[in-house]
């Protein structure tokens, strides 16, 4: 097994690291960060619970390997915070609307939904609905998820 | 999981590199179908070849004759493109269906025909736009049509370390629509898709393609349906008619995911809503 020396940004802060090759952007930020908001669902890029941005764009982690992420910055759910620091506007939306319950498809969510309202701060409902094609939510029926998010534009 | 991960940052370099590597190797873009066949033990390699920084790889490009998508762009830059919104509007379509968004920031058109599946809507879309693509080994290079780059389920005409450059869609304006049936809205591995595009003028199909996912062991040219169609009015009628011929070209399995003589009555389905969507 080769060792391999990962320099990144990971949530603002420069992160050099010697990683295996195997390793998994997952197990990296997991494992190796103890980054720990970042979940583990399927393993296979269907249930969205481990996105992270990277690049400012939304991927799977666990599809992804923690190579890739040379050169790159990353942002997992530890880093999205508010302008004044404390509580981002989508953490304190999904709270006010009810759009948590297990609460561990939220870290993936919230990430997916940052995505889209930096790309799309004026996101219409078809647009937040789309943008969560890829997350999985077993327990609100998406309803309020979707409504958090309508409630965080332009906050 | 792979022991080693190299990433060659020009293809003169991965030429150079090859001869020291494992002999287990593969080609490493957007990832998001090797390492899920990897997880699976499916084709596991010592080594993978980190291919998405090759600049060689990585653009479109515009010619005064032609369009070239760079077989490592990802999806959401190809979505973002106006150059492939104008020419090529079966694939426009047909990226909404692709996975899903953060699946379309890792993915590319590349990765989506060498793993050969034959429900690749990339795959599909790319050819009803009648796009070739073209193949680099060394220092030699070849182009094929897509439709003849599929042999069978997960074969390809791919030769060992032989890489996908892009592909080539010919500058045609055309009217192109995507039609997906899955087992929910979006995000979803299709049951039958169905692409096509259509060279219309005064009401009538001058020229038309039909391709096919999901309902063959390749993404599928419906050869006979889309010569069918050249010639005739573009109305419910002629859709009605082309849709009863699709049926006949189509060779269905029954699977996981869906039963052979459902795939054929959605074949035709599909193809009169898309023809009837064209304008």
């Amino acid at each position: 097994m080769k060792l391999f020396s990962l320099a990144c940004s990971v949530n603002g802060h420069k992160v050099r690291r010697e990683i295996l090759s195997a390793r998994s952007l997952l197990e990296f930020i997991r494992e190796d960060l103890g980054l720990k908001g970042t979940k583990e669902g399927c393993g296979e890029g269907e249930c969205g619970a481990c996105m992270v941005l990277v690049d400012g764009l939304a991927v799977n982690a666990c599809l992804m390997m923690a190579v890739q992420l040379h050169g790159r910055d990353l942002v997992t759910i530890e880093g999205i915070k508010g302008k004044a620091g404390g509580l981002h506007p989508l953490q304190k939306t999904f709270m006010a609307e009810g759009a948590v319950q297990c609460g561990f498809c939220t870290p993936g969510l919230i990430i997916a939904s940052e995505a889209l309202l930096r790309r799309k701060p004026k996101a219409t409902l078809e647009d937040i609905k789309l943008e969560l094609t890829g997350n999985l939510c077993r327990c609100t029926g998406y309803e309020k998820i979707i409504s958090a998010v309508a409630k965080a534009r332009g906050k | 999981m792979p022991e080693i991960i190299v990433k060659p940052s020009t293809l003169r370099e991965l030429w150079v590199m090859l001869p020291e590597l494992p002999a287990a190797r593969r080609y490493l873009a957007g990832g998001t179908d090797i390492v899920t066949a990897d997880n699976a033990g499916v084709e596991p390699s010592r080594c993978w070849v980190d291919i998405s920084a090759l600049p060689e790889l990585g653009a479109i490009k515009e010619t005064a004759r032609a369009l070239f998508i760079g077989s490592c762009v990802k999806i959401s830059k190809i979505e973002a493109s106006a150059a492939v919104r104008k020419w090529c509007p079966a694939l426009t379509a047909a990226i909404p269906h692709f996975a899903s968004p953060s699946l379309r920031n890792m993915a590319t058109l590349g990765g989506n025909a060498a793993n050969g599946s034959p429900c690749a809507d990339g795959a599909c879309a790319l050819i009803a736009e009648g796009a070739f693509i073209f193949l680099a080994l060394k220092g030699s290079k070849r182009r094929l049509l897509l439709k003849d780059f599929f042999l069978g389920p997960k074969k390809t005409a791919l030769k060992k370390d032989e890489v996908i450059l892009g592909f080539e869609i010919p500058k045609r304006r055309h009217a192109g629509a995507y039609f997906k049936l899955g087992p929910r809205a979006y995000f979803g591995i299709s049951k039958a898709a169905v692409a096509v595009t259509a060279e219309i003028s005064g009401g009538v199909i001058r020229r038309a393609a039909v391709a096919l996912g999901s309902v063959a062991p390749v993404p599928l040219l419906a050869v006979k349906t889309g010569a069918w169609l050249a010639g005739r009015a573009l109305s419910p009628g002629s859709a009605a008619l082309a849709a009863a011929l699709v049926k006949t070209e189509v060779a269905p399995i029954t699977d996981a995911r869906s039963e052979a003589g459902y795939r054929r009555e959605m074949c035709g389905v599909l193809l009169e809503r898309a023809l009837n969507s064209l304008t």
